[in-house]
This record gives structure tokens, C-alpha cells and sequence, in this order.
């Protein structure tokens, strides 16, 4: 039986009708078709599928969509305001911090709500923020590097 | 996943009351954490969902009278950041920064952390060491438990099929006492508790004995537990060598490690006794120099 949930993605309301059973990944990458984060792990330890709601970091892989109703959804296509896209990601491109960019998306949320949050945070607070983000191929020096130099502007 | 009826109820009542008529085919749905992982990978196949996250009065952490008051659907991220804990109790905001990642720490709840009985965890272990109690709501009025007694088991807790724990009701420090917790984790970070030790105590100004004390161990037995041998080690007598190494010893033959990934049974054990003594040490100076 599907449920009407209404939620703020990136700044537009929207309606959807869900079976209560359906993850909010599932339901932004299908219905919504935004399909920046991706599914990696499933059990909230990898960080690939990181949405903000109301601000805040979750693992959507393990968020129901009807959990979700009434709520603000940033994903990885709302950072850019038009065509400027948000210093994170002009970071995040100057200093390569990515090869597959698989990770890429979950990294750069996970990133906007530690800035938001405290924006001039030191090495350790942002390697204490953004430890539960993975990136298989390794980028961690170019990440580190491109948080870096954002934090200290 | 297996189809469920997705319910929110306003009211502790009304939660209870719908709890009730599923007959124990209907789960709490808190922070979905837990849940959502047992859900997908076809554990649990409820009928139904009773999402609480509706019920604004568990969202609060408070002081009342001298107790603290943590809600049920407080989050570890709520902890880690809250004001009134940071000034009674900054050890459960120093843990929380290292439990999981910040995606379930802003998800799950205190609530789900006990009621879902699982093992590896941080909070209960503490809370133990903290003489904290439960409020549990049913369709009959309500009862309270010591969280010692919630626990039954793995994934196994007292609450029955109509209940819903609401508080956490910790009581306050007496003076001349202090409490620490180590979160021992023998991977990386990120990575669940090996093992939790927590020790409170009070140490007598007028002869230095330590009294009432309490070790608490988690993730080295079924249900977070009082080492209560190790406490007798140390109590009534101020800390020595001695029965420091009694207490250590005592702490990792109570215990009931399982081998697994995160280490094997008597590598707990000497990891168990190893933390027991040196916390009980730090525990102890703190007491008796005043800070708590
Ligand atoms: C990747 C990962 C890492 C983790 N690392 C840690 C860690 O380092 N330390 C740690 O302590 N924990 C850790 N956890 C566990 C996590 O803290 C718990 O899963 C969480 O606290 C459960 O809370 P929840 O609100 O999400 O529960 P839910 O998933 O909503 O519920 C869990 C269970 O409890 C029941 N329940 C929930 N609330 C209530 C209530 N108020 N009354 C009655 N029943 C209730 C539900 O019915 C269900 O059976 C980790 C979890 C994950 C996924
Ligand atoms: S896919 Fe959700 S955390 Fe890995
Ligand atoms: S760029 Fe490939 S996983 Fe991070």
C-alpha cells in the first residue's frame, strides 16, 4: 500500500507516493532521478549513499522514504547554485580528489554539513567527521587536501 | 523487504495501544538503524512499523531534581553535542564522538541502542556504572527497570510485545566521585567496540578507601554486565597494587568473551584485566583529587 510523502529536494517540493518498505536512496535515484549518490555497502558503514536531511548526514541506504516525509533533502545535484558549482566541488577538482567517483558525492555532503557545522575545522576535526566515509580507490590524500584548503578559506 | 503497514502514532498511549493489537508481530521503528539492516536482509518480517519519531516529549534530555532525564529517541549525536551533559556527565559526550560515523550517530537512538540488544555497544555500559534506570511504558501503567535488568541475552531484552521505553533516568555523582569509560577498538574507528570498560567510584576523603564502586564491561559477554568481583576487589580498602591486579583478575574471569573477528576470547580477557586496572587507577586519582 503506497503512502503520499512530501519533501524539500533541493530547494523544490515534491510529492511521491511510496511503498513504506522503499529506502530514500532507492526512491531519489528511481523516481526522483537523481542519481549522484550511489549504493555501496547497504549497512551505513561506507558512506556512498550519503544524503543531508534537514542538514544533517544519514546513510539513505537505511533511511525508509516515509521516514523522510516533511523533510529537507539536499543530494550532490542541489551544491551548485546554477552553473557555479559550490567551492567543494571546485576543490574537490583541483586537487584530483577523485578517480572513480563512486565516493564522490557521499564526500562532498558529508563535507557541507561539517562546514556548516563548524566552518574552520582543523585536520583532526575533519578526520574525525568525515572517518566514516569511504573511498576505495584511495584518494584520501587529495580529499584531505581539497577539505583543507576550503576549510582555511 | 517484506510488506508492512507503516504507522505513527502521536502518543506514548497510542503506541503502546497499537503495539498491543499487533500481538507481537509490530516493532518500534526509532532511528530505523538496526532496523532497517535486519529489515533488508530478511531477519525480521513484522506486520508492522510503529514509528515513535512523531512523539515529541522522548526527544528531550533534562534535568529533574537531581536526576538527568535522556528520552528515548535522543540521538548519539544529540549527546555528543548537548550542553546539560557536556556540564554533569562529559564522558558520554567524549564517547559518543567515537561511536560509529556520524550518519548513525544522527539516527539512532538511545532507545534503539537498549532495546535492540545488541552487543557491541557503548552507552549501556556506562549507564550501568551510573546505577541508571529505565521508564517503560505498556498498556497497564508502566513499570521501571535498572538497565542491568533490561537485558536478557543477545538481541534479547525484557521488554515485552506492548512496550515502549521512553527515559533513561540517571541518578546524580555523589561527592568525591568520578567515572570514566574506555572504548577499546581493535581495528579501525569506525569500527564497532571490542570492548567497553567503564569504572565509577567514590573515594573516602579521610583515608582514601574507595567506595561504591562500579566496573561495567561491554561487549565482552551476552548483555553489558557488572564485573561485580572486580568491585568487591576494591571496595571499602584504598587502591593498592595489590588489589588493583586482584580487581584486573577478577574482571577478566567474570567476563564471557566470544571469539570473532575482533579478537579471540583470551586476547578479551588480558585486554579486559589490562583496562580495568589501568582505569580503575585514573578513576581513582580523579576522585580523590576532587574532580569528577
Ligand atoms: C555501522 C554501524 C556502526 C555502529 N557502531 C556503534 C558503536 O560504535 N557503538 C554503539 O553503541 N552502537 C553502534 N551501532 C549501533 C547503533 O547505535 C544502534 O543500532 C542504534 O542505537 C539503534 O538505535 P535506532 O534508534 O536506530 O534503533 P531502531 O533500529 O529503530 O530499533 C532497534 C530495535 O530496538 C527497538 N526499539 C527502538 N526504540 C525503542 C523504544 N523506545 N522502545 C522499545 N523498543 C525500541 C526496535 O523495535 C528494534 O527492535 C552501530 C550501528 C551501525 C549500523
Ligand atoms: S551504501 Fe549506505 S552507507 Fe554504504
Ligand atoms: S574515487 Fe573511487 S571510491 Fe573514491
Amino acid at each position: 500500500m503506497k503512502k503520499a510523502i512530501t519533501m524539500e529536494v533541493n530547494g523544490a517540493s515534491c510529492r511521491v507516493e511510496v511503498e513504506p518498505w522503499r529506502t530514500l536512496l532507492d526512491v531519489v535515484r528511481e523516481e526522483l532521478d537523481l542519481t549522484g549518490a550511489k549504493l555501496g555497502c547497504d549497512i551505513q558503514v561506507c558512506g556512498a549513499c550519503t544524503l543531508l536531511v534537514d542538514g544533517k548526514p544519514v546513510s539513505a541506504c537505511s533511511v525508509l522514504a516515509v521516514d523522510a516525509d516533511g523533510r529537507k533533502v539536499t543530494t550532490v545535484e542541489g551544491l551548485a547554485e546554477g552553473d557555479r558549482l559550490h567551492p567543494l566541488q571546485e576543490s574537490f577538482m583541483k586537487f584530483g580528489a577523485l578517480q572513480c567517483g563512486y565516493c564522490t558525492s557521499g564526500f562532498l555532503l558529508t563535507a557541507k554539513a561539517m562546514l556548516d557545522e563548524n566552518p574552520h575545522p582543523d585536520d583532526e576535526q575533519i578526520k574525525s567527521y568525515m572517518g566514516g566515509s569511504f573511498c576505495r580507490c584511495g584518494c584520501y590524500q587529495e580529499i584531505m587536501q581539497a577539505l583543507r584548503s576550503v576549510a582555511r578559506s | 523487504m517484506k510488506h508492512f503497514e507503516y504507522l505513527e502514532p502521536g502518543t506514548v498511549d497510542e503506541a503502546c495501544g497499537l503495539l498491543k493489537q499487533y500481538a507481537g508481530n509490530a516493532r518500534v521503528f526509532a532511528g530505523g538503524s538496526s532496523l532497517t539492516i535486519l529489515l533488508k536482509q530478511g531477519f525480521l518480517q513484522p506486520d508492522a512499523l510503529i514509528n515513535i519519531k512523531k512523539i515529541d516529549e522522548l526527544r528531550r534530555i533534562e534535568e529533574s531534581g537531581e536526576d538527568l532525564v535522556i528520552g528515548s529517541l535522543v540521538t548519539h549525536h544529540d549527546i555528543e553535542v548537548s550542553e546539560v551533559l557536556a556540564r554533569r556527565l562529559p564522558v558520554l559526550c567524549e564517547l559518543e564522538h567515537d561511536v560509529a560515523n556520524i550518519r548513525v550517530r544522527n539516527m539512532a537512538t538511545v532507545g534503539g541502542n537498549i532495546a535492540s540488544g545488541e552487543p557491541l555497544t557503548d552507552l549501556p555500559c556506562v549507564f550501568i556504572t551510573l546505577d541508571a534506570t529505565v521508564r517503560i511504558a505498556n498498556t497497564s501503567g508502566g513499570r521501571t527497570l535498572a538497565l542491568e535488568e533490561v537485558f536478557v541475552d543477545y538481541y534479547e531484552t525484557q521488554l515485552q510485545e506492548d512496550e515502549v521505553l521512553t527515559h533513561v533516568v540517571i541518578p546524580p555523582l555523589p561527592a568525591h566521585s568520578a567515572i570514566d569509560y574506555v572504548r577499546f577498538s581493535s581495528s579501525s574507528v569506525v569500527d564497532k567496540p571490542c570492548i567497553g570498560v567503564a569504572v565509577r567510584m567514590t573515594v573516602d576523603p579521610d583515608g582514601g578507601a574507595c567506595r561504591e564502586v562500579r566496573v561495567g564491561l561491554g561487549c565482552v559477554a551476552p548483555t553489558p554486565m557488572r564485573a561485580r568481583n572486580a568491585e568487591a576487589a576494591l571496595e571499602g580498602q584504598p587502591l593498592n597494587d595489590d588489589n588493583l591486579q586482584k580487581a584486573a583478575r577478577a574482571a577478566a574471569e567474570e567476563c564471557d568473551p566470544m571469539d570473532d573477528l575482533r579478537g579471540s576470547e583470551r586476547y578479551k580477557r588480558e585486554m579486559v584485566a589490562a583496562l580495568v586496572r589501568r582505569l580503575s587507577s585514573r578513576v581513582y586519582d580523579q576522585a580523590r583529587g576532587g574532580r569528577s
